[in-house]
């Protein structure tokens, strides 16, 4: 066992609240205010050990995988042991989100192509009206926010973390079949909903 | 991603009490309560063999698997907890190579010693369902388990489960069934342990996606 690890543990175990225990046996009954507590002070030492961990990671990746983690242990709260202690059960959920938001990257990674070559004028930049309004993100929430949850849930499987049918169908239970209808009338209800006249 | 506030303030009010999962430890203690008693109706229905060879290798053999049973159950329900150290979820795979490697060796120890039909490969299909049958009810109790709870590894869960129903099935399986020559054993026998635990695995991780509520971590609807 090397005593780099050995730092690691002790350091978990150091930071480690013993009123974060108290907190997550609370919030496993229900109690909204110990809940709030525990995430709030879990929140930025999530960070922190996100950066030790990974330190090449963009910020806005470090906090992609603090918000992963708070949703896994959101879902995994009947999971907890007390009175383990909290920090390795909070960082073990970080360590597998983490590593599965970083397979993600990679495997999107690998479909982007990089344009920093492609002069400014260069008419495969071209955009009309049309692909503009679409890309335009705020528009994209504030349609978003309309469509209903299940709607929601869906588009953010397929279209935002682009998961294949497969990994959306583990990931939320629905059938494939489902997914794919799902896709299809979400996108048509979006697309109602930004203005885009589908033609008949 | 939205602001970590507002992150928070969804979560809590999504909050509702939980019923605490049972431990590691516990989970197995669920598993072995339902898995003995199955076995034991099965060698009953089947018919315990009338003469076992209680030789000192048989005897490893069984120890072996049954070794390997508990430890790749264990190590099932250990997958899904985020807390466990990996150490414990290798351990499955370090029996399972042992018992194979034990295995083997006494294969060869009895072909350099000119023990005679040792080498002779016979076709035993019957094996394969009566190991399916032995380790069905341990499968479907593994699978009930891992479902009580959102779970983090599923490949590595669904592999350890799978490989601890069918090593307690071929437990069960040299108890009742007779047995050809060494090889036929290790090829037939070793063979259906190696095949079912695979399709078990997918079958297991397919099953528990296909069920209410799916089988992993999923945020929620914000």
């Amino acid at each position: 066992m090397s005593a780099s690890w050995l730092g690691v543990k002790r350091k978990i175990v150091a930071d480690d609240q013993t009123e974060w225990v108290a907190w997550l046996i609370a919030a496993q009954q229900g109690d909204r205010r110990a809940y709030a507590a525990l995430l709030t002070a879990a929140v930025p030492w999530l960070r922190r050990r996100a950066r030790g961990r990974w330190p090449q990671m963009s910020g806005a990746d470090i906090e992609d995988i603090v918000q992963e983690t708070l949703f896994a242990l959101h879902r995994s709260l009947d999971l907890y042991q007390p009175p383990r202690p909290v920090a390795p059960f909070l960082f073990g959920i970080m360590k597998l989100r983490g590593a599965d938001v970083r397979r993600q990257r990679v495997r999107h990674a690998m479909r982007e192509a990089n344009l920093d070559d492609l002069p400014v004028t260069s008419p495969a930049m071209a955009t009309n009206a049309i692909q503009e309004a679409a890309l335009d993100h705020a528009a994209m929430r504030e349609a978003m926010a309309t469509l209903s949850q299940r709607d929601r849930e869906i588009l953010d499987m397929m279209k935002m973390r682009e998961m294949s049918l497969q990994e959306a169908s583990a990931h939320s239970g629905l059938s494939i079949a489902t997914l794919k209808v799902g896709t299809f009338r979400a996108i048509k209800r979006l697309r109602r909903a930004m203005g885009v006249d589908d033609a008949p | 991603m939205m602001r970590p506030d507002q992150l928070i303030d969804n979560l809590v009010a999504d909050l509702r009490p939980v019923r605490r999962a049972p431990s590691p430890a516990r989970a197995l203690a669920i598993w072995l309560a339902v898995t003995v008693p199955s076995l034991a109706l099965v060698i009953w229905l089947m018919g315990l063999r009338p003469t076992l060879p209680l030789r000192p290798a048989f005897l490893l053999d069984q120890a072996l698997a049954l070794s390997t049973a508990v430890i790749a159950a264990y190590g099932a329900v250990c997958a899904g907890r985020p807390d466990q150290p990996t150490w414990k979820l290798a351990l499955p795979v370090v029996m399972m190579m042992l018992w194979l490697a034990v295995m083997v060796g006494q294969c060869a120890l009895m072909t350099i010693g000119g023990k005679p039909g040792v080498l002779a490969l016979h076709i035993d299909f019957a094996c394969v369902p009566a190991m399916a049958l032995a380790g069905f009810i341990p499968s479907i109790t593994m699978v009930l388990l891992l479902r009580l709870s959102p779970i983090f590894r599923t490949n590595h869960a669904c592999l350890c489960g799978a490989l601890a129903a069918t090593a307690a099935a071929e437990f069960a399986l040299r108890l009742f069934h007779a047995e050809g020559s060494f090889l036929t054993l290790l090829v037939w026998q070793m063979g259906s342990v190696i095949v079912l635990t695979i399709s078990g695995s997918v079958i297991g991780k397919w099953v528990l996606a296909r069920l209410p509520g799916g089988m992993r971590i999923w945020p929620i609807p914000t």
